[in-house]
Parts: structure tokens; sequence; C-alpha cells
């Protein structure tokens, strides 16, 4: 099996809130876990959930630290992660015609030969 | 899946993006100490050469890049190690801190080699000074996706011309000195609000900054 399954990827990335974290670290990187929460809106326990199941498929690293006596967990995309966003976004382009089918789709809809 | 959902779905990803792209904005205090930093220097040579603070230039220009320059390496140094694996990728944020702290560095040495040969004295550093924060403000609005701040950096630039070409004119300099804390303080102020703004990233590869 190689490092990279691609079949893994699409079953993880369904759902919309771990496809927003994996977005959001994408460009931010890295994210203490209150933010992640924030601004994909949801609860503890639901972020809490998804991030486990991102870090056990190696998407998303953690870094867990004490700061003012109180535990923070911070939160960063991997490679893996990282290779797994582009293969979905990719996926979802190869889901959209080319230009060329578009153009002929719609002559055909305007009854041109 | 049909081409709606896929364009609803693709859509979705660029604001989680977007969202994150904002999040290093308001995580980038250092553009802000920088900017007041070299302004606040300008204004206490403005000072100093009016007659009004009795300060040597080089008293005035330590004080004013040492201590930015102790942020940025405090910044740097107290990152901790990352977890042992899976292995993070390079921080976009790391990248603005190390941005700005190679402004540090390059201001620092060239300040202290200024003072050294005495070369401060003839007025051309407040002017490349601006020149390299225009550099770093023009970079940091790349890396944010912030178009608006290249603006910021133009008129970084733009104080560069005017302070080599007033070089030993106080009340010319002092004007342009002045324009450095609004420049740097909108910014500084701004780019935590404003970094949340939606914009359309202008490549595939702005929009995928992990690529």
């Amino acid at each position: 099996m190689t490092d990279y399954d691609h079949s893994a990827i699409d079953e993880l990335l369904q759902s919309r809130v771990r496809l927003a974290i994996v977005a959001y670290l994408a460009s931010a990187r890295e994210a203490e876990f209150s933010v992640l929460r924030d601004a994909i809106k949801t609860t503890d326990g639901n972020a809490s959930v998804h991030l486990r199941k991102l870090e056990e498929a190696g998407y998303v690293a953690v870094e867990k630290r004490f700061v003012a006596r109180k535990p923070q967990s911070r939160y960063a995309l991997t490679e893996r992660g990282c290779k797994a966003l582009l293969a979905y976004v990719a996926h979802l382009e190869s889901l959209l015609p080319t230009p060329h089918a578009e153009r002929a789709r719609k002559s055909r809809a305007a009854g041109e030969p | 899946m049909d081409q709606d959902a896929v364009h609803e779905q693709i859509a979705f990803i660029r604001r989680a993006i977007e969202e994150g792209r904002g999040f290093i904005g308001a995580r980038s205090p250092d553009m802000l100490v920088w900017g007041v930093a070299i302004a606040a220097g300008y204004l206490a040579t403005y000072a100093s050469v009016r007659g009004w603070w009795q300060a040597p230039p080089n008293a005035i220009w330590s004080a004013c890049i040492v201590p930015p320059w102790l942020y940025s390496l405090r910044a740097t140094f107290s990152r901790q190690k990352p977890s042992p694996a899976p292995r993070p990728l390079p921080s976009l944020v790391g990248a603005m801190q190390m941005l700005w702290f190679g402004c540090g560095i390059c201001l620092t040495s060239l300040a202290v080699m200024l003072l050294f040969t005495g070369e401060m004295r003839r007025g051309w550093f407040e002017g490349v000074s601006a020149g390299i924060l225009g550099v770093a403000f023009f970079a940091s609005a790349a890396l944010c996706g912030l178009a608006w701040m290249r603006w910021v950096a133009v008129g970084w630039w733009l104080g560069q011309t005017a302070l080599l070409a007033l070089q030993g004119q106080p009340e010319g300099s002092v004007r342009v000195g002045g324009a450095g804390p609004r420049l740097a303080g909108a910014a500084g102020r701004s780019a935590p609000a404003r970094a949340y703004l939606k914009s359309r990233p202008a490549s595939t590869c702005a929009m995928y900054p992990c690529r």
C-alpha cells in the first residue's frame, strides 16, 4: 500500500466539517482548537471528533501544550492532508465539463449542426 | 454529483481557504511593531535635528530597531518543536515571521554599520529603511492575499523617494516621517479585520497555497 491512499480520501473529505478544517488549514497551516471550532462554526464535541479522524488519517498533526496552565491543542495540516485536499479538488474539477465540451453542449442545445 | 453541487463544493473550499488566510493576517503583528518603530525613529530624528530633543541619532535608531528585532527573534525561537509524526507543513505564519525577522536583520546590520562608520549622519538611512519596509509590506500582501496592503507598500516607497529627495530638509522629512505611523498603524489595525473580507484569489496557485 502506498503512502497516499486515494480511496480513503474521498470518504474522509466527504464530511463538510472535515473538508472545512482541511481547507482552512491549507492556508492558515496551523491553528488552535478554539480557532478551528469557531472558523467552522461547530461545537467542541463535533470539532473534536472530526479532528481526531483527520489526525488518525495523518491529515493533520496536533501539538498539545500548556499556555498559562491551560491545555492548548494546536493543529497543522500535514503534507498528506494537503495532497488529499488537492486530489479532492482535482476530482471535483474533473466532474466539471471542459470548455470545449460545454461549447458543444450549448450548440447542441441551440440546435446547431 | 451534478455540476451545481460541484461548483458549490468548490466555492465552499474556497471560502474556507480564504478564512484561513485571514487568520494569518490576524496573527502577524510584526508588521505593526516594525512599522511603528521605524516611524518613531523618523520622528525622533526630526525632533533631534530641530533641537527639541537632545538625543544622538545612534541612540535613537538603536532604541527603535533593537526592540522590534528582539520581538521578532522571540516569536521565532518561542515556537515549540512540532510533534514527531506526521510532520506538519512549514507554516505560512512562520513565513511571515521570517520575512519580518529578515527585515529586522537587514535594518539592524545596516544601522550598526552606519553607526560605526559615521554614515548615519548623512541621512539616507531613513529612506532606505522605508524602502525595505515597502518590500516587506509588498511581500506580506502577497502572502496574505491582501491586495489593499500593496498600497501600503506603495506608500512606503513614495516615502522612500521623498526622504531621499529631501535629505537635509527637516521640515520636509517630518511630513514624510509623520505619514509612517499612519501607514503602519492603519495596516496593523485593519489587517485582522480586513483579512477576513472575501476576495477572489487571482490564480489557482493562490487558492491552494499548500501546492
